[in-house]
């Protein structure tokens, strides 16, 4: 099974708009969902202003909130 | 020939009930040499520490400014006070400059022989009499080779134990039989004199009987460092810019997210970056192959200029956050180089964000001031 990628920017500006929570939220995602998702951080993704920043299967999303984190990583698991 | 450098170490002890040591260790490094200069003031506390001061202070300057070495010692000799009741001058004088090929001159004016170790043994340091302006010193020149350690060492450390748990004092002999006997291969300089200070604090049983002071010195290859941080201003230039960094010797810091991508893409080496935060104040390192250390740019480098001020902190293990180690990296280099790239990173001028994100330039400045008030050689190089 194809794992989802999940890239997180923890740059200065992500860094310092949450990078750290949604690092979090996906160590505390439960096992069966957590196995599935490649987690990998990354230093930059072009978007500072709008930050944190996430690259999930390639794309750029910005201005990622946890509960934001968590909907989009099951939408992409389970749809 | 090769440069080598003078690594300085020193230590010291306040005479039992005094808060200011009588004795005063300056350390002036110019661009040919390393000069450290050590003065016992007579007596003890305020006024020996006031002497001392002015002795020491006055030989730095004058040695820093290049005035050579025999003209400080005769302006030195000519006007030392002596003391009417005891006869003796009101402190002592120790200079001991290292050139950047390892020539060692050495002037002695009262004080205790200098000790020279080479491998296993003990020496003291080749000196011979000489009258200067009326007052007899000794003087000395010797090419030291990689690993030499010259230590100085005040009077006190000399007596130390007197009438109590050693008759005689320690001596110089004792010193040098203890030096003798521990295994110094590896020891740093400032290492050497912290084992001195506490053997003599030991024989003193914790209360000195005389302000103490050891300044060692170790001859070895100088250690460098260069830290790229910020990407160049121009694009064009950020290949030759990669190139000369990667050319530069010893270890390679890269400080910041953007100046890492293009490292990576210039090296064609990938930047795989930790998602551990041992410090959540302090963003992940990154690893890229050839670099020593990846690190988040102006929040680290502040941070790291924090850990520098508060070194005792270093020395944890447990700390391995970032700035811990970028600290630790820059603290064991002699010769700091800093690559720094002007462009801004327009999302940094954000109002919320600390204000020292929008001054990087000026976190530089202080970086480079702290590194240097450390006695290390900085050079910083703008694109």
């Amino acid at each position: 099974m194809n794992k989802l990628i999940v890239e997180i920017c923890i740059g200065t500006s992500c860094h310092l708009l949450g990078a750290q929570d949604l690092i979090e939220t996906i160590q505390e995602l439960p096992e069966a969902e957590r196995a599935r998702v490649e987690f990998q951080g990354v230093t930059c993704l072009k978007s500072c202003g709008k930050g944190p920043n996430v690259r999930i299967n390639g794309v750029t999303i910005p201005s990622v909130t946890p509960q934001q984190l968590i909907d989009i990583i099951r939408d992409n698991l389970f749809k | 020939m090769d440069q080598l450098h003078a690594e300085v170490g020193v230590a010291q002890l306040s005479k039992s009930g005094e808060e200011l040591c009588g004795d005063m260790v300056e350390v002036v490094r110019t661009p040919q040499s390393t000069i450290v200069v050590l003065s016992d003031g007579l007596g003890s506390g305020v006024k020996a520490n006031i002497l001392a001061t002015l002795t020491t202070k006055i030989a730095a300057s004058m040695l820093q400014r290049g005035i050579p070495l025999e003209e400080v010692v005769s302006t030195i000799a000519e006007t030392l006070p002596v003391c009417k009741e005891r006869k003796i001058a009101y402190s002592t004088l120790h200079i001991i400059k290292i050139s950047n090929q390892g020539l060692a001159t050495i002037v002695e004016f009262d004080c205790p022989a200098s000790l020279l170790i080479r491998g296993d043994q003990v020496l003291p340091f080749p000196c011979q009499e000489k009258i200067v302006s009326g007052k007899t010193i000794r003087e000395g020149r010797l090419l030291l080779q990689k690993d030499d350690v010259i230590v100085a060492v005040t009077d006190g450390v000399i007596h130390a134990g007197i009438g109590g748990l050693l008759r005689l004092g320690w001596g110089w002999e004792g010193i040098a039989a203890y030096l003798t006997a521990e295994n110094l291969v590896g020891v740093s300089a400032e290492q050497i004199c912290r084992l001195l200070i506490h053997c003599a604090e030991g024989y003193y049983i914790g209360k000195p009987g005389d302000d103490s002071s050891v300044a060692a010195i170790k001859i070895r290859q100088p250690r460098y460092l260069t830290l790229f941080t910020g990407p160049p201003t121009e694009r064009d230039s950020d290949e030759k810019i990669v190139k000369r960094f990667l050319a530069q010797p010893g270890k390679k810091v890269v400080a910041g997210g953007t100046t890492a991508n293009i490292v990576s893409r210039i090296t064609g080496n990938p930047l795989a970056v930790d998602l551990d935060y041992p410090d959540p104040d302090i963003p992940p390192i990154g690893h890229i192959e050839g670099i020593d250390l990846v690190t988040e740019g102006v929040l680290t480098l502040n941070a790291a200029i924090d850990r520098l001020n508060r070194k005792d902190s270093l020395s944890h293990v447990k700390l391995q956050d970032g700035a811990t180690l970028l600290a630790r990296m820059l603290l064991e280099s002699d010769t700091v180089t800093i690559f720094a790239g002007g462009a801004v990173n327009p999302a940094h001028q954000n109002p919320h964000f600390p204000s020292q994100l929008n001054i990087k330039l000026q976190v530089i400045g202080k970086l480079q001031a702290t590194l240097t008030a450390m006695g290390k050689t900085v050079v910083l190089e703008q694109f």
